[in-house]
């Protein structure tokens, strides 16, 4: 039944590449950059191990373990997506044993250049292991990282699943979202706290980090390697014991909320009803003070849209969690620091924080689907429809930049960083969704028409990620110049800082719409067919 | 171009990843008809129509509305029609009267005249028990209702309707019939496709039918069947197997 499985997910990959070179080309590019990071990390891993010093056989395994069991927890949610190239609900009508199932789409999941990415990287340690204390060490290491590798899996797939079950269902999203707020946040203390003790404890109090880490799944598997090596056998069964148990409460959970996945209609999010308001439709529908026009509507729809679709909530859910965490990172660790880049951190975290909350719209007619066929058939001019969207995106993100902007001033205790903080991450924001407005012309791309918000189909999880970084990259690029301004301007630039920083973003993103707006005009059928998902 | 037709397509082609999927149609829907577009699964009839409507860019050929090109002049030729296509999702977070509205204001119409209409629409297509429901929410039957309502908002003057009789039940079938017959006996002109072959012998003035890309026949209904039933020209046409009895004997 899994090779079934096995072979399905393979023929569908196969036939999504049919005819389509950008797609191949996206999954050979995916394939050479995993190789290439996951062979410097094995060589690494196994130089760790093999090695002569205690130390560095105690941390490598035990911290690079841990942050791949983070990051295969956290990078669905927040990046990539996940493949759900073989979608639960496909399977609702067949008379499939949920066991079989389970394991069918685990397997299928396994299937993939992150999963093979990861255990190239871990295979290190197995052969590390081998090197220096023969066949039966590096025979445990091999196992612990089989099993390291089925834990990340399921953890990926039984938290997205669940994650997804929650943002659908109105009661419980909000609560998921603060939720994953909080666990991602708590992530900024944890690597503070290990980057702090590396600094000034000394790799004493750090071993002992990593010896309660290798009590925890998060690097059980990947410590046994180890135990084995120094001879502690009842230490590595123990561990192993442990991460099989996890692997099982894991896929008991995914089952759960896999079968709440099929169950649900296909599209639908339960019976919800719009708020009730008095009024004419009209009147109901833009509120008092929004124009009776093309615009108006398209700004109003757009408002509600953030609102009450998954997808978008998901995003501007993610978005806000790195928002507040990066820079609140960077901001805290660097007080210590000397000189003027030392100083000024901050004016780097917010050109990163900005662009990237540009990127929000980059794939927006590709949230949209087929729904887009609307605005086609009536014509709607492609500059109206970008000053829109960007006007309706900006009346969510901007309150979320300026209270960052506010937040990150206090945590530096410094309240005259203000102007400048709020200048150039404005800036960056303008440049950013100058980028992300031509990229959502340019290169919509089609999103699966199912449940889970965090799902891309086959392929373009990578071309999604390689587009979001390029734009992200020239957005930053191109705030360049206000950060130069704060950056070397003196008391002239930082007084100048905000309302340069404004003036620019207005700049650009009016550029970016009417650029775009003129490209969408004759581009129209081309960005629906783009977006329409093929079945 | 002459003026009594209201609705043409000359020479459209279009070929998918090179499979010609419309194989060059020249088509005149004379002014104040209910034309009716028949074909099996795979005709091209979803093609052909998103091409004359501006959804998809035709390899070749061209699409005139009263006299406008589509492709040359969308502004004025959108403005005439109004389009229900077919596999094409709504708008459908919003619910039936926020949908209505969003559409009439993409139109330009005034906000007296959206008001008017909206409540007129949901009330005749039996869609104001709807209430706040959203749009995802409603049923396969009410979903094709709203959209032909959508089509209809701005009174244009040409329909194209992309199989607006399938997943309708015959209540609601019936009231759609009605609107439709009114409104081409009030001038206007409908176009649309279907393989329901009762609901257009039952309406149609006139009927082509497609198949394989192209268009078999063309003219007015009893030109088209003469002396048989429409379903016997239809298969006649189209070509296709009937079943011999022998087959499938282990059902």
């Amino acid at each position: 039944m899994a090779l079934t499985f096995a072979r399905l997910k393979l023929r569908v990959l196969r036939n999504g590449f049919r005819g389509r070179s950008t797609k191949v080309v996206m999954f050979v590019l995916g394939l050479v950059g995993a190789v290439v990071y996951g062979g410097f990390a094995a060589l690494a891993a196994a130089a760790a191990v093999a090695s002569d010093s205690p130390a560095a056989a105690a941390l490598v395994p035990a911290f690079g373990g841990a942050a791949l069991v983070l990051g295969w927890l956290f990078l669905p949610l927040v990046w990539f997506g996940v493949d759900e190239t073989l979608e639960p609900g496909r399977f609702a009508l067949l008379p499939l044993p949920r066991r079989d199932l389970v394991r069918g789409l685990l397997v299928a999941a396994l299937l993939g250049v992150p999963a093979a990415a990861t255990l190239l990287a871990s295979s290190g340690l197995a052969i590390g292991a081998a090197l220096r204390g023969g066949p039966l060490p590096g025979l445990v290491a091999a196992l612990g990282v089989l099993l390291g590798l089925l834990l990340c899996v399921v953890l990926s797939r039984a938290v997205t699943s669940a994650f997804s079950r929650a943002l659908r269902a109105r009661r419980t999203r909000d609560l998921a979202a603060v939720l994953l707020a909080v666990l991602a946040a708590s992530l900024g203390p944890i690597q503070l706290m290990i980057t702090n003790s590396a600094q000034h404890v000394g790799t004493g109090r750090l071993v002992a980090v990593a010896d309660v880490l290798g009590w925890t799944p998060l690097a059980a598997p990947y410590v046994v390697g180890v135990d084995a090596l120094d001879g502690r056998w009842a230490a590595a069964g123990a561990r192993l014991a442990l991460t099989v148990l996890t692997i099982l409460l894991l896929m008991w959970w995914w089952a759960g909320s896999l079968e709440s996945a099929m169950l649900a209609a296909p599209g639908g999010g339960g019976a919800v009803r719009t708020r009730a308001a008095s009024g004419t439709p009209v009147a109901r529908f833009l509120g008092a003070r929004r124009p009776r026009t093309q615009y108006g509507a398209l700004v109003a729809r757009e408002l509600k849209y953030w609102g009450r679709d998954v997808r978008r909530r998901a995003s501007l859910i993610t978005f806000a969690v790195i928002a507040v965490f990066l820079p609140v990172v960077t901001n805290l660790g660097s007080q210590g620091g000397q000189g003027a880049v030392a100083q000024n951190v901050h004016g780097f975290s917010m050109v990163i924080v900005g662009a990237l909350a540009g990127l929000g719209i980059a794939n927006q007619f590709g949230y949209d689907g087929t729904a887009y066929a609307a605005h086609v058939v009536t014509g709607v001019p492609g500059r109206i429809e970008l000053r829109a969207r960007v006007v309706a995106y900006s009346w969510i993100i901007v309150p979320i930049l300026a209270a960052l902007a506010v937040l990150n001033a206090v945590l530096r205790e410094d309240l005259s960083l203000l102007p400048v903080m709020a200048g150039t991450l404005f800036a960056a924001y303008g440049t950013g969704l100058a980028c992300a407005t031509h990229v959502s012309v340019w290169a919509a791309y089609a999103l699966p028409e199912n449940q889970n918000p965090f799902a891309v189909n086959t392929g373009s999880g990578m071309v999604k990620s390689l587009l979001a970084m390029a734009a992200w990259l020239a957005g930053m690029v191109l705030a360049l110049p206000v950060l130069l301004l704060v950056l070397f301007g003196g008391a002239v630039g930082a007084a100048l800082a905000l309302p340069a920083g404004l003036a620019y973003a207005v700049a650009a993103v009016w550029l970016g719409v009417v650029t775009a707006g003129d490209v969408l005009d004759h581009r129209q059928p081309e960005l629906l067919a783009a977006i329409t998902p093929r079945n | 171009m002459t003026v009594d037709s209201a609705f043409a397509l000359q020479g459209l082609v279009k070929t998918f990843d090179g499979k010609v999927a419309v194989d060059g149609v020249d088509l005149a829907v004379p002014a104040g008809s209910f034309f009716g577009l028949l074909g099996p699964n795979g005709a091209g009839k979803t093609t052909t129509l998103s091409m004359a409507v501006g959804l998809l860019r035709p390899d070749a050929g061209r699409a005139l509305v009263l006299g406008h090109d589509v492709w040359h002049d969308p502004v004025r030729a959108k403005s005439l029609i109004g389009v229900m296509p077919d596999g094409v999702r709504l708008f459908d977070r919003l619910d039936g009267t926020e949908l209505l509205t969003y559409q009439g204001l993409l139109r330009g119409m005034a906000p007296e005249v959206i008001d008017a209409r909206v409540t007129e629409l949901l009330d005749v297509l039996a869609l104001t028990d709807a209430g706040r429901t959203l749009v995802v929410d409603y049923s396969a039957g009410m979903k094709k209702k709203i959209a032909l309502a959508c089509a209809l908002l701005h009174a244009p003057r040409l329909l194209v309707l992309d199989e607006p009789f399938e997943a309708v039940d015959p209540v609601s079938g019936a009231t759609i019939r009605d609107i439709l017959t009114r409104y081409v006996a009030g001038g206007g002109t409908v176009i649309f496709s279907s393989h329901v072959l009762e609901v257009v012998e039952r309406l149609c003035s006139h009927v082509a039918i497609m198949a394989a890309g192209r268009i078999r026949t063309v003219g007015t209904l009893d030109e088209v069947r003469g002396q048989r039933t429409l379903e016997e020209a239809f298969v006649e046409v189209v070509g296709g197997r009937t079943a011999t009895g022998a087959e499938l004997s282990w059902l």
